[in-house]
């Protein structure tokens, strides 16, 4: 094929290219979007906690902390040691930790804040070193499903920052990649 | 979150950037169901955001990263579902609407068949090349905002243009569409 044949070829499916159409949005979509936006973002952030017992859990649970009388009488667990319950991953494959809060009574609009070590991602959430949802803890087990992917072979601590009111406290996992 | 000021606010900011990330939508998503769903879940994800958005200098292009990596994340789904909706028709070239028009029927009757024959050569291609060739060729990006949208280096995108370019001419030809 001649040189000369290509490029007109070349600009013809330019032309066309450039005249291909993305159609309007339907009257109303945008609306409709942003009312369901708003509706839906808000039930998604209280639904984000699954309220369900240990023997549901199908993932491995590897931490659970009390926080009921311990939420309100102290500001911090202690710092990082022996106690920091710790979980092993693999290197780019997603695995789903819980982590299981038991509340002595029922906390209504706390709000829990997760932030993740370098190297460490939540599914769905990429590039994001820091993710906060409002939420409420029922009396009992609360468990807090996380999908962790490791994008580098680093680890680190992740920190489970629950608020509640005037109170608050943090919480400790230790994330290894093997 | 859920209070009226931050629906307020939400919508404050993400409204100016509605119709460009429509047209991404559909870019990348290729049928009019997908982009919905892609677009809807965008907004969903940005209002569950809310708090981090206010804070983004430039929302748009914030936005716009979000539905491409969402797009990626779920690529499966999607292609899925296009592949199924392509048998439907609900391409983009399947209907005149939004195709620069002429004062002549016959001519975007013609305009219009070839079109649908670059909707399907377009769905021959690879997401990778599909979506480059179109933030580049039809929606006039820069190969700098494709690299800033996608992460993708613009070396790579250079290359995945090129061939894209390449791969429809030859289809395009082979089917009549051009020569």
């Amino acid at each position: 094929m001649q040189n000369s044949d290509a490029n007109k070829q070349e600009q013809q499916v330019l032309e066309l290219l450039r005249d291909y159409p993305a159609p309007a949005a339907d009257a109303d979509f945008y609306e409709r979007a942003l009312v369901r936006a708003t509706h839906e973002g808000s039930k998604r952030q209280r639904n984000r906690w699954m309220l369900t017992g240990f023997g549901a859990a199908v993932a491995a649970t590897v931490a659970a902390w009390m926080i009921g009388g311990l939420l309100l009488n102290e500001p911090q667990l202690p710092e990082a040691g022996a106690a920091i319950p710790g979980v092993t991953i693999a290197l780019a494959e997603p695995r789903t930790v819980n982590l299981v809060f038991a509340s002595a009574t029922t906390l209504d609009s706390a709000t829990l804040t997760v932030t993740l070590p370098d190297g460490i991602e939540l599914d769905g959430f990429p590039g994001q070193r820091e993710i906060t949802w409002e939420t409420s803890l029922s009396e009992g087990r609360n468990l807090l499903p996380l999908t962790l992917v490791a994008v580098t072979p680093t680890g680190g601590e992740l920190l489970a920052h629950l608020e509640h009111e005037e109170r608050d406290r943090t919480f400790r996992l230790r994330v290894e990649v093997g | 979150m859920g209070a009226p000021n931050d629906s307020i606010a939400f919508e404050r900011l993400v409204r100016p950037h509605l119709d460009r990330l429509h047209r991404l939508a559909w870019r990348l998503a290729g049928s009019k169901a997908e982009a919905e769903d892609l677009f809807q879940e965008l907004l969903i994800r940005a209002y569950q955001k809310l708090d981090d958005l206010v804070e983004i200098e430039e929302p748009g292009s914030w936005l716009s990263r979000v539905m491409y990596n969402l797009f990626i994340d779920e690529r499966r789904r999607f292609a899925r579902r296009r592949v199924h909706l392509v048998e439907e028709g609900q391409l983009a070239g399947e209907g005149l609407q939004g195709l620069a028009g002429s004062d002549s029927p016959v001519a975007d009757s013609e305009r219009l068949e070839q079109i649908r024959h670059l909707d399907a050569a377009l769905a021959q291609l690879s997401d990778d090349h599909r979506i480059v060739v179109l933030l580049h060729d039809t929606e006039g990006y820069k190969l700098a905002e494709i690299e800033e949208l996608t992460g993708i280096p613009v070396g790579t995108v250079k290359s995945r243009l090129h061939r894209a370019r390449a791969r429809l001419r030859e289809i395009l030809v082979a089917d009549g569409t051009i020569s």
